[in-house]
């Protein structure tokens, strides 16, 4: 029996992850650039929702914990997935920065899977801090040098600000899905795609449009020069099992894909 | 965000006490109400950032001896809901907690046991609704 909420969150079977594909969009068509593996609480829980999820976790305390349960979960998975796909998964900053140990964790799991570090992409939430900076900077730091790519989740709100940007230089810039709905109607979120666009450019970053819904925003999106998308229009975020059958980066996405719910 | 009245309405229920949480859930729930629980304080929070109710019942102590947890989500729903009734229950009442409680803006302070027709009533007044006959079976599909 489990004695807290947390206990049952850890136990074996009580998360789940989920993977919604990044597209990167071409000329040629649509393209699966990468699979950000998404964690899922305990069925029939209000911890279902990932949002109260880890807003319980953050409140607790507990990321560390909980983003090595999370990032395995993800990576053991993620070894179904074709050799050469590339893998997000999402860490607190406040693990990085607490937890002097997870980079060590993470590449040993990812080694055990047989994902290379070169098809890892750590995707940075962070929602409060303040966290030890040295050891954030130098767990970054540690991630690019096995070869590991860093992206900025949630750009443009929260904590994703400024400062962070420039503390993380981060390699992908995922624009909160907030800017990308209706961006082609709305000009003043076209003029944020374009400055962040910028901004990655000088940081030698790409932008990743987060909740692209419509296929209007997406060809907004494609004008203002940001080529990796990730949305409902594109795919769901769906288990693995039904992905792994369009799982060959560089297989163009399936038409049923587009227009799903 | 609808405001109390325009559909079933929701409630948050908190309590440490599992048969306690899960008698009065099922309680609301036969008067059609919509019931979230939530066992731990951050439990609590984590919901009340994410969704509105329009009654939350919580519990003073949700972590043993001394806790007052349950004035911490009073505070936590006053900052962002102003509308949301709060019924704080306990079987630690004193009049000193009762009047930290109605300073913080909680809406009826009850002291455990309490009959659970009565929270319910209670509950429903303070949303300004009729209490509804509860629902003893589920309604038949219609075919």
């Amino acid at each position: 029996v489990s004695e807290t909420l947390l206990d049952a969150i850890l136990e074996p079977g009580g998360l789940s992850v989920v993977f919604q594909p990044i597209f990167e969009i071409s000329p040629e068509g649509r393209r699966v650039y990468a699979y950000e593996g998404l964690v899922r609480g305990p069925r029939g829980t209000n911890m279902e929702s990932a949002n109260i999820l880890f807003d319980y976790v953050r409140r607790k305390r507990e990321e560390p914990r909980v983003d090595r349960a999370c990032a395995e979960l993800a990576l053991r998975e993620a070894a179904r997935l074709p050799a050469e796909a590339r893998v997000n998964v999402n860490v607190h900053a406040s693990t990085l920065g607490r937890d002097p140990e997870f980079l060590v964790f993470l590449g040993d799991t990812a080694d055990v899977n047989g994902i290379a570090p070169e098809r890892l992409t750590v995707e940075i939430v962070e929602h409060a801090p303040p966290w030890d900076g040295p050891t954030f900077l130098g767990a970054l730091s540690a991630l690019r040098s096995i070869g590991a790519s860093v992206a900025l989740d949630d750009v443009g709100l929260g904590q994703s600000n400024f400062r962070m940007i420039l503390e993380c230089r981060p390699d992908y810039f995922k624009v909160d899905p907030f800017f990308a709905a209706g961006v082609h109607a709305d000009y003043h979120r076209q003029a944020v795609f374009e400055s962040v666009a910028q901004l990655a450019r000088r940081f030698g970053g790409r932008v990743v449009a987060e909740g692209v819904e419509s296929e209007a925003d997406l060809a907004a999106l494609v004008r203002l020069e940001v080529d990796l998308v990730q949305g409902h229009l594109l795919s769901p975020a769906r288990p693995l099992a039904a992905l792994v059958e369009d799982a060959v980066p560089g297989r163009p996405a399936p038409a049923a894909a587009a227009g799903a719910a | 965000m609808s405001r109390p009245g325009t559909t079933a309405p929701r409630v948050l229920i908190v309590d440490d006490e599992e048969p306690v949480l899960l008698m009065a859930a099922e309680y609301f729930q036969l008067y059609g109400c919509a019931v979230d629980c939530a066992r731990e304080l951050e439990e609590a929070q984590a919901l009340l950032s994410y969704k509105r109710y329009e009654l939350v019942i919580a519990d003073l102590r949700l972590t043993g001896f001394g806790g007052v947890e349950g004035l911490t989500i009073i505070d936590d729903i006053r900052e962002r809901c102003p509308w949301t009734r709060i019924i704080l229950w306990t079987a630690y009442g004193t009049p000193e907690v009762e009047q930290e409680a109605r300073r913080r803006g909680v809406d009826a302070f009850l002291l455990k046991p309490q009959p659970l027709p009565r929270v319910v009533q209670i509950g429903f007044g303070l949303l300004g609704l009729q209490t509804p006959a509860p629902q003893v079976g589920r309604p038949e599909r219609a075919s």
